[in-house]
């Protein structure tokens, strides 16, 4: 018999982290299900199912690609790099290192990550960020400021042990299929489960109780829950005294969000405010959880603090079951974050404005020239491109042209650069726009670790050798980083993983052997023998004083109303067949078979007022563009709204520009529209 | 042993049909919806008395005790059986004669349902697989029950 080998994997796709083993046999690769994972016990989602199709596919890139006249052109990698190199020391010497940016990716290692960010710091430039700016860097300031870390407080298979789910802004079923399994645990031991989402889903099919909430209402239907709850006396009186502060400022704040005046606000019966309020505070272990519909928003940030503030007030956090779960949504977002690939911190949560914890870093690094202060952001960096400020981009792994808003605008400023670079698996749109393209390694042609949204750190192996000349991005970065001068002395990832125990604390204890063991280590693992810490702030917050802090908001309607001439709102969001800007899924067979094309869900009522009829190519404008999608009738949606997937690059040449003025994300779920049937089809 | 099927906890997100595809080449297995309400995998229920094995006029379907087996090379591709199968999970394939749920014979249980992540699909014996239902349906009573007489939550 041929030989077999399985090696062990972490799905490519969201931030679950679910296991698997690739199962190498002569006739080709195979998935194998790992039963014994902690968080997926073997189960998988269509996109999990389907990962391997983008491994040998034949889009990949295979080699270095120079633009020319002529098109692209085929170059060593000898020639790229010293491309790549001779144009950062020209920039740097020309305009200053700040005129250089870095965009890393949610999809590399910790390692790639961390060595990457790096880079760009020591040779002193500050823009460095990547794709969380878009989905989850409104959890980032509002967590912080509200526990003191700014990630998931429990491990996902602990939401089982909830006796009362709250979900808001999450499509769970569909976009983290996985998460359904434990909360259907919950709903096995008689727990329940409400939901507050404008559409109709199969997560909310799930609910024991649906709100279904006017978009961009959150804040106040959160407010008006806490009223509810202080109103009851229902509020965790001993967890508020002993272990927040800010309870008689939110008390004052809420005061003014009677159910009356909520009712009008979110568009849901006052009843059905009250059952949500008693049923979350009431149950001995509630947990929140929230996504894409919370975070992108033009007031991202209020809304993430306060579904905090609603934790924190009936003490539903520091405790098995009792939790709050920002689902993030790239395989290793949650460790491009912790590794300092964000444009407000330093790898370890040090912010860019702290200079005495920055002091530490250049120690570490054996540098003393650190960039103090924020950088750029991945959504002003377009926009320095077309002021002249940003001359030179370096994108790894990521379709920024089609992941960020309002996408025409992007891409022209984009235009602007005097050199952009891009590594990556496929020739995405993004690349396209390069001056240089890079071949990356896929997740499972490459070693190190990737950090899940439950902050479990996982070492993978190595399964497939990289097609072609394709190299990993810690290859690149290293050989990159030694023609430009720079002390990048790594024999591979486990030593940048040593490195990274030494400077980000929660990392410490975590060794390559320790994250190769089933299910990996959770941080903060401070020290070798330390066992990780699944359920953060059980004694106390990392935030001063050891306190939470409640933060009353205030609730603000979306940026765009609807018009005369923009009578509809366009919301955007995910589908359980695709993944994020599709620059994998959509060339995935298996999924692509079964979600073909852009569609846009239109209520039955507007589908009749605007002369839509279900399958029709309709055509969807906003102030920013226009395009095409297939209509599909359904009171999925409610009367007024309508939803197209992001999965699709027409998508976000619709998507509003206004950004949260904290976070610095952009509101993708709310944009004044009009639809109509295209002329000519 | 035999796949039940758990309605309340089908949640539409395909995984068995990829996953299905992934191991024969094509999806024996595929999930309907009513959009905004619900969703049902279909597949071959290995009927007592089977109407594709019975219509079967080159004996390529075989009635057994606990499920109905498939002999490819029988098969003259004539489609009676897609036309006699009542839920229409047997049908005239693209890679092979006849597409049709072989419970994964060839592995200890169906990719199926090891891969559904709601657990929606249950692998077991027939007193096995009922009694999980019934396990779970009691669970969802006495939550209505404790709200009517007043020891819910809400």
């Amino acid at each position: 018999m041929a030989e077999e080998k399985l090696v062990p994997t972490v799905c490519p796709y969201c931030a679950l982290g679910c296991g698997f083993y690739i199962k190498l046999k002569e006739d080709g690769p195979e998935i194998e299900y790992m039963l014994d994972h902690p968080t997926n016990e073997g189960s998988l989602c269509a996109k999990g199912n389907a990962s391997l199709e983008v491994i040998n596919h034949p889009d990949r890139l295979r080699h270095p690609l120079k633009k020319t006249e002529g098109g692209w052109s085929r170059i060593t990698w000898d020639e790229a790099l010293s491309i790549v190199a001779g144009k950062i020391e020209e920039t740097i010497k020309r305009h200053g290192p700040d005129a250089l940016g870095f965009l890393g990716s949610a999809k590399s290692t910790n390692e790639e990550n961390y060595l990457f960010q790096k880079m760009a710091r020591t040779l002193g430039s500050k823009n460095v960020d990547c794709c969380a700016r878009r989905c989850h860097s409104p959890t980032i300031p509002a967590l912080k400021r509200a526990f003191g870390s700014a990630c998931m407080t429990n491990p996902i298979p602990d939401l089982a042990n909830s006796d009362c789910i709250f979900v808001i802004g999450s499509n769970f079923a569909e976009n983290h299929p996985i998460v359904a399994r434990w909360a259907m645990r919950t709903k096995d031991r008689g727990g329940r489960i409400v939901v507050a989402d404008p559409r109709l889903t199969p997560t909310t099919w799930l609910a024991d109780l649906h709100l279904q909430i006017r978009l961009g209402t959150d804040v106040a239907l959160l407010n008006g829950m806490m009223k509810v709850i202080i109103d009851e006396g229902l509020w965790d009186r001993k967890f508020v005294a002993e272990r927040t502060t800010g309870f008689e400022e939110l008390a004052e704040k809420v005061s003014g969000y009677t159910l009356e005046k909520v009712s009008e606000i979110i568009d849901a019966p006052p009843e059905a405010i009250v059952k949500a309020a008693r049923v979350y505070a009431k149950s001995p272990s509630s947990a929140i959880v929230y996504s894409m519909g919370i975070t992108q928003h033009s007031h991202g940030t209020n809304n993430v603090s306060a579904c905090a503030d609603l934790a924190l007030l009936c003490g539903q956090l520091g405790r098995s079951g009792a939790g709050l779960y920002p689902l993030r949504g790239q395989n290793n977002v949650q460790g491009a974050c912790d590794m300092g690939v964000l444009a407000d911190f330093y790898p370890g949560s040090v912010s860019v404005h702290d200079p005495g914890a920055i002091r530490f870093i250049e120690e570490a690094w054996g540098t003393s020239a650190l960039p103090i202060g924020m950088g750029m952001t991945a959504e002003a960096m377009p926009v320095a491109a077309a002021a002249g400020d940003l001359r030179f981009l370096y994108i790894m792994g990521e379709d920024l042209v089609n992941s960020d808003s309002s996408s025409s605008r992007g891409r022209r400023e984009l235009e602007n650069l005097d050199f952009m670079v891009v590594q990556d698996i496929f020739m995405t749109d993004t690349a396209e726009m390069a001056d240089l393209v890079l071949p990356a390694a896929a997740w499972a042609e490459k070693e190190g670790t990737f950090t899940s949204s439950e902050r479990r750190v996982q070492w993978i192996p190595r399964a497939f050798d990289p097609p072609g000349e394709a190299r990993s991005d810690l290859s690149t970065i290293l050989k990159l980083a030694s023609l430009l001068g720079l002390d990048f002395d790594y024999a591979g990832p486990e030593d940048v993983l040593t490195e990274i125990g030494r400077v980000v604390s929660s990392y410490a204890g975590i060794s390559k052997e320790r994250a190769e063991e089933r299910g990996g280590v959770i941080w903060p693992c401070p020290h070798p023998e330390h066992p990780g810490t699944p359920i953060l702030h059980q004694e106390g917050f990392s935030a001063p004083e050891g306190r939470g802090r409640i933060v009353p908001m205030e609730y603000l309607p979306p940026a765009e109303e609807t018009s005369l001439d923009y009578p509809l709102l366009l919301t955007t969001g995910r589908v359980a067949l695709h993944h994020n800007a599709g620059s994998m899924t959509r060339r995935s067979f298996s999924l692509m078979k079964r979600s073909p094309e852009l569609f846009v869900e239109v209520n039955p009522q507007d589908a009749d007022r605007w002369s839509v009829i279900d399958g029709d190519l309709v055509e969807v404008e906003t102030r920013r563009g226009e395009a095409w999608a297939r209509a599909r009738v359904t009171p999925r949606q409610e009367e007024g709204v309508i939803f197209m997937p992001f999965h699709f690059p027409e998508t976000n040449l619709l998507t509003s520009d206004v950004i949260d003025p904290e976070a610095r994300i952009p509101e993708f779920k709310v944009a004044a529209c009009r639809i109509g049937k295209m002329k000519g089809v | 042993m035999e796949v039940y099927v758990d309605i309340d906890r089908c949640i539409y997100c395909h995984a068995c049909e990829v996953a299905c595809e992934r191991v024969h080449g094509e999806a024996r297995i595929s999930v309907g919806a009513v959009e905004e309400r619900a969703s049902v995998p279909l597949f071959c229920h290995q009927c007592d008395v089977a109407p594709c094995a019975l219509a079967c006029p080159a004996g390529a379907l075989v009635q057994g005790e606990a499920a109905v087996s498939f002999e490819a090379e029988k098969c003259t591709r004539c489609g009676l059986c897609a036309i006699s199968c009542p839920f229409g999970a047997v049908y005239i394939g693209e890679t092979a004669p006849l597409q049709k749920c072989d419970l994964c014979s060839e592995r200890e249980a169906p990719a199926c349902v090891l891969t559904c992540p709601t657990e929606a699909l249950i692998w077991g014996d027939g007193e096995d697989g009922a009694k999980r239902l019934r396990r779970r349906a009691a669970a969802r009573m006495a939550q209505s029950c404790a709200e009517a007489i007043g020891r819910g939550r809400i």
